[in-house]
């Protein structure tokens, strides 16, 4: 790293005293991350992106073809399909999660016996890794729809509700951690003024807690969004995408989500290596555009409040 | 609130619902203990009966299950274990340092390097996927040893996020202090910028753990897959139907795998708790 | 706490310096360079397609090692994902050396991954070339053996029930036996086939093996030997009958059979409880040793009501082709053409290879035990047709599959039109979208 002559900009957190001799260990300090960043993301991100307009089997053999594998993405049924069933489970999950997991918080948080227990047994099911919880679940839900002569890839509505289950079962106790975390933050103060004042339990609900855990939302809806948008290990274990239909002359398979239909695309041979790397560009700008609009409309409401 | 009031009837009626809520919440649990003793049969039969005479198998499963698929259970245990400590000792050892960096001298390298971690942070895995595979296969990053290396790589966004959000947060004076006793930088990271980190260190150590652990894809698509396997990748294979499939068994897998995760959270519920919500108030 | 620092610093420095190192000398590292000591002796790498005989692969790679000194790696894919773990480990620096090429689509999609394997010792000990894979003159895959699959029957139960094994002739007749054993199955003990576990872990027998008898008579009626574009589905009215046989006659529930396992299916075929079991030659060994006596063992054709079945032998062909990676390095290669013909020459490789996979069609190959295979030869010394394997021409075979097993579990649960209609789409439709999705 060149030395350049450093400015005087004690306006920034960046005092002489200890700037200067950190940046003598540039190599320490800096290079082992930053090469690790460059191998596992910055390479292979850049390497995508161009592989999306190639055909290739292996980065080798490349073969530049334009924006044919896009055409080729975007018309595809399976995709599509896959794209409205992650809208769809993405609405849902984030709805349900979170009113439940601050529902379930904020009851923890008065004055209850077994409180911490029932917030440990919430908990617990985010250790469990997603192939492991979909294993688990897809034997249940068949052991439950055996009883009305069924099966769970017998219709796309239970595949999708039940991974909606599982993955509300999973998530809950994780946001209702931080819910909980946010309602231990409203000051006491305000509480207690809010009682004097005479407000019933809905008014200081939504006049007085809700604003104040309003980071805790925006966070929770942070992560259940791009958590729906991104599930893989749950999707492929607990229906695969099952059940598979020919419509409109392709193959739709009903439950499968984005991450998984790349996945499978990328499978089914070579000649759609580079469709599924344009797959997973499109899906890339899918989920930064929304992670990006979310936290812009939640951030513009903390303040406004 | 205040310290021993009388909890009134409503939280009473309240305690009792969460105690119901609580039992339905460990039954897909309590479900794979009862399935892993029984045979194979009786598990696909009717998954919600109880052991019997007939359909109880003892340890058996947890034997069988031990070697099988050709593959034994503890050799995906041990990978799984060292890739796990590997990676997280290194996210948090070298990502510390590069956050300390980053937020103490303010130069382009700095800010763009924050801004690149940022943004890795909105990439979804599958946009990188294959072509991790391809570059980690080159470079000899197959192995349980040396994979770290991709996770060090792919999860210092998140990392270096937190770190660098805390340290902006420390008081500059002790470290000139400690620069004007004449410690190096090196000195000063170790001894006095390190301590401080240790709630970020512990949230950071947890979340990644966490992550890491239980990983499916990244592990299965990078690592040589003919000599390793993590648990995740193991209980896949199971059921992926390699020519059998004994659901016995792999419940009996699928319990000896989560046994561990369930002792170490009884152990560190607390740390693993407020490691998560201070994480995400960060984030 | 000083020595502490010192301790950590230290550390700090080292990992920071391994990490760098091993960063600065890779990219020097061509992909293409395999580390000195596996080039100069060679080795194999074995990526086996059948998880059944994975054990008998991996003690034989152990007993050549030790003989020669030659690395052997043997790893089996997972039922139905074998192009799967094909396709990932091809892309790897240490591709497997030998692997499965199969039909003509595999033969598409590797072809340029075969080695011509003319002039080569292992091709010379072979008897017959009517398994090979060829393309342009060249011999790209070898079969190297063969296998035929139709209905295992217990004989022993049969004749409980009050039947032999020669009232059974046509698609009527063994309606009508296993009819009958259905209707008296409490009383007799055992029901007449074993469940149909649509179940990933033989499923393929009756997406592959079953959908084999409409595809084989389509394509002999139409003169079919390249893989086709499309399919008319003629002979799928033949498929429902037989598959209806299968589900109404057996203990198994119909809503459940996706659930169902292969080791179910097996496993009431080996308590005696089920008289019939659709499956192949390869099962011989486990049948015997689960107790069932060879000589009660038979296998007969698949019958589904096509007219002059009773002419039909039993369906013979292969999937196991050998090929050899032409991209390995010369010494792989060389190792691979002689752990083959070592396979296929020496005592302990034809001991396997007979124990395993039957009559092997190799100059030196053992007798085989395996009744089934009687049963085979015995139908073509009888002049019967053999029911060649129509389905090698499947595109983008485990993908196909997989639609017309959704389409059958959702037949099977309510055997209606409508839902059948569903199956001839998967079928009919699902094959020429696979087709274009193959070749697109």
């Amino acid at each position: 790293m060149k030395k350049k002559s450093v400015k005087n900009d004690n306006s920034t957190v960046n005092s002489l005293l200890v700037r200067r001799p950190i940046q003598r260990w540039f190599p320490l300090f800096i290079l082992p991350t930053f090469l690790c960043f460059i191998i596992g993301f910055i390479w292979p991100f850049a390497q995508g992106i161009y592989l999306s307009f190639c055909t290739f089997n292996t980065p080798k053999d490349a073969t530049w073809v334009g924006v044919q594998n896009y055409v080729k993405a975007v018309t595809d049924p399976g995709f599509t399909n896959a794209f409205w069933n992650t809208a769809k489970f993405a609405v849902v999950s984030i709805i349900l999660i979170n009113v439940l997991a601050f529902s379930i918080a904020y009851a923890l948080t008065q004055k209850m016996r077994g409180a911490n227990l029932f917030r440990t047994v919430f908990f617990m099911p985010n250790l469990i890794g997603g192939v492991v919880l979909g294993y688990i679940w897809s034997m249940i839900f068949d052991a439950i729809l055996k009883q009305y002569n069924t099966y769970l890839t017998a219709n796309a509505k239970y595949g999708f509700w039940g991974l909606v289950i599982l993955v509300a079962w999973q998530q809950i106790g994780y946001m209702m951690i931080i819910y909980i975390a946010g309602l231990q933050a409203v000051p006491g103060d305000m509480l207690e003024a809010a009682k004097i004042d005479g407000a019933n339990g809905w008014q200081t609900l939504f006049r007085v807690i809700i604003p104040n855990v309003m980071p805790s939302i925006t966070i929770c809806t942070f992560l259940t969004l791009t958590n729906s948008f991104k599930l893989f290990d749950q999707n492929m274990a607990l229906t695969g995408g099952a059940p598979e239909i020919m419509a409109q002359g392709a193959k739709i398979k009903m439950t499968e989500l984005l991450a998984l239909n790349i996945y499978s695309t990328y499978n089914i041979n070579k000649n759609w290596h580079g469709v599924a790397q344009a797959k997973a560009v499109v899906f890339f700008i899918l989920v930064a555009v929304l992670a990006i609009a979310q936290q812009a409309a939640t951030r513009s409401k903390e303040v406004q409040q | 609130m205040k310290t021993k009031e009388r909890y009134s009837a409503g939280s009473t009626v309240l305690s009792c619902f969460f105690v119901l809520l609580c039992a339905v919440w460990i039954v897909p649990i309590f479900e794979v203990i009862i399935n892993s003793f029984k045979s194979n049969n009786f598990v696909n039969l009717d998954a919600f009966a109880l052991p019997n005479a007939e359909s109880f198998v003892g340890w058996d499963n947890y034997v069988k299950g031990m070697t099988f698929g050709n593959y034994p259970f503890l050799k995906s245990v041990s990978y799984s274990f060292i890739i796990t400590v590997l990676s997280v000792f290194l996210i948090l050892l070298f990502t510390s340092m590069s956050a300390w960096y980053i937020a103490r001298v303010n130069n382009r390298f700095s800010k763009g390097f924050y801004y690149l971690c940022l943004f890795s942070m909105i990439v979804p895995f599958q946009m990188v996927m294959f072509t991790l595979s391809f570059t980690a296969d080159q470079l000899k990053l197959n192995t349980p040893f040396t994979i770290p290396v991709v996770y060090l790589g792919f999860g210092a966004g998140l990392a270096i996020f937190m770190f660098v959000g805390f340290i902006k947060g420390l008081p500059l004076e002790i470290e000139e202090a400690a620069a004007i006793d004449g410690c190096s930088p090196v000195q000063t990271f170790f001894l006095v910028v390190l301590p401080m980190l240790k709630p970020t260190l512990i949230s950071v150590g947890i979340l990644q753990t966490m992550w890491i652990w239980n990983d499916y894809l990244l592990p299965y698509l990078v690592l040589d897959r003919t000599k390793y396997m993590t648990i995740p990748i193991h209980v896949q294979y199971l059921k992926g139907s390699y020519g059998t499939v004994d659901l016995g068994a792999t419940m009996a897998v699928i319990m000896m795998s989560i046994i561990p995760i369930i002792i170490v959270y009884m152990f560190c519920q607390k740390h693993i708790i407020k490691g998560v919500a201070a994480g995400a108030v960060k984030g | 706490m000083k020595k502490v620092f010192a301790l950590l610093l230290t550390l700090a420095m080292v990992l920071s310096l391994a990490a760098c190192g091993a960063k600065e000398e890779t990219p020097a590292e061509k992909p293409a360079e395999t580390p000195a000591a596996s080039s100069d002796a060679g080795s194999v790498y074995y990526l086996n397609f059948k998880p059944e005989a994975d054990q008998a692969w991996q003690d034989l790679a152990k007993t050549y090692t030790e003989q020669t000194g030659v690395e052997v790696k043997v790893v089996t894919a997972a039922s139905g994902e074998y192009e799967t773990n094909l396709t990932a480990e091809m892309a790897k620096s240490e591709a497997p050396t030998l692997f499965q090429c199969g039909n003509a689509q595999s033969l598409m999609t590797w072809g340029d991954y075969c080695l011509d394997l003319t002039g080569t010792d292992v091709l010379a000990e072979m008897t017959t070339s009517d398994f090979n894979l060829t393309e342009d003159g060249a011999v790209k895959a070898i079969g190297y053996c063969y296998e035929a699959f139709g209905i295992i029957v217990n004989k022993a139960l049969l004749a409980e029930a009050g039947y032999e094994l020669s009232d059974i002739t046509d698609f009527a007749s063994l309606k009508a036996v296993a009819e009958d054993i259905h209707a008296r199955s409490a009383e007799l003990g055992f029901d007449a086939f074993s469940s149909s576990g649509l179940d990933g872990s033989s499923s393929w027998r009756f997406s592959g093996h079953l959908a084999n008898m409409p595809l084989y008579y389509e394509f002999r009626d139409d003169g079919v030997t390249a893989q086709p574009a499309e399919i008319t589905g003629a002979y799928l009215n033949n498929y429902r009958a037989i598959w209806d046989l299968y589900i109404n006659n057996s203990s198994a529930e119909k809503t459940s059979l996706t659930t169902a396992t292969g080791d179910m299916s097996s496993g009431e075929f080996k308590e005696k409880k089920a008289v019939f079991y659709q499956n192949g030659t390869w099962e011989y060994a486990g049948l015997v040793e689960a107790g069932i006596a060879s000589e009660d063992l038979a296998m007969i054709p698949i019958y589904c009501g096509v007219d002059g079945e009773s002419e039909a032998g039993l369906a013979c062909g292969t999937e196991n082709c050998w090929a050899v990676n032409s991209q390995a390095s010369e010494a792989d290669i060389q190792a691979t053409l002689d752990f083959m013909k070592w396979v296929v020459t020496s005592d302990e490789g034809t001991q396997m290879m007979a124990e395993q996979f039957g009559p092997i069609p190799f100059k030196n190959a053992k007798e085989s035990a395996n009744v089934f295979f009687n049963d085979a030869n015995a139908y073509m010394a009888d002049g019967k047709y053999t029911v060649t394997w129509a389905f090698n021409h499947t595109p983008n075979v485990d993908s196909w599959r997989s639609t017309v097993v959704s389409a059958l579990a959702t037949y099977s649960a309510d055997q209606s039109d409508a839902n059948w209609d569903g199956v001839v789409t998967a079928f009919v439709d699902g094959w020429a979208y696979e087709y274009n999705m193959q070749n697109g």
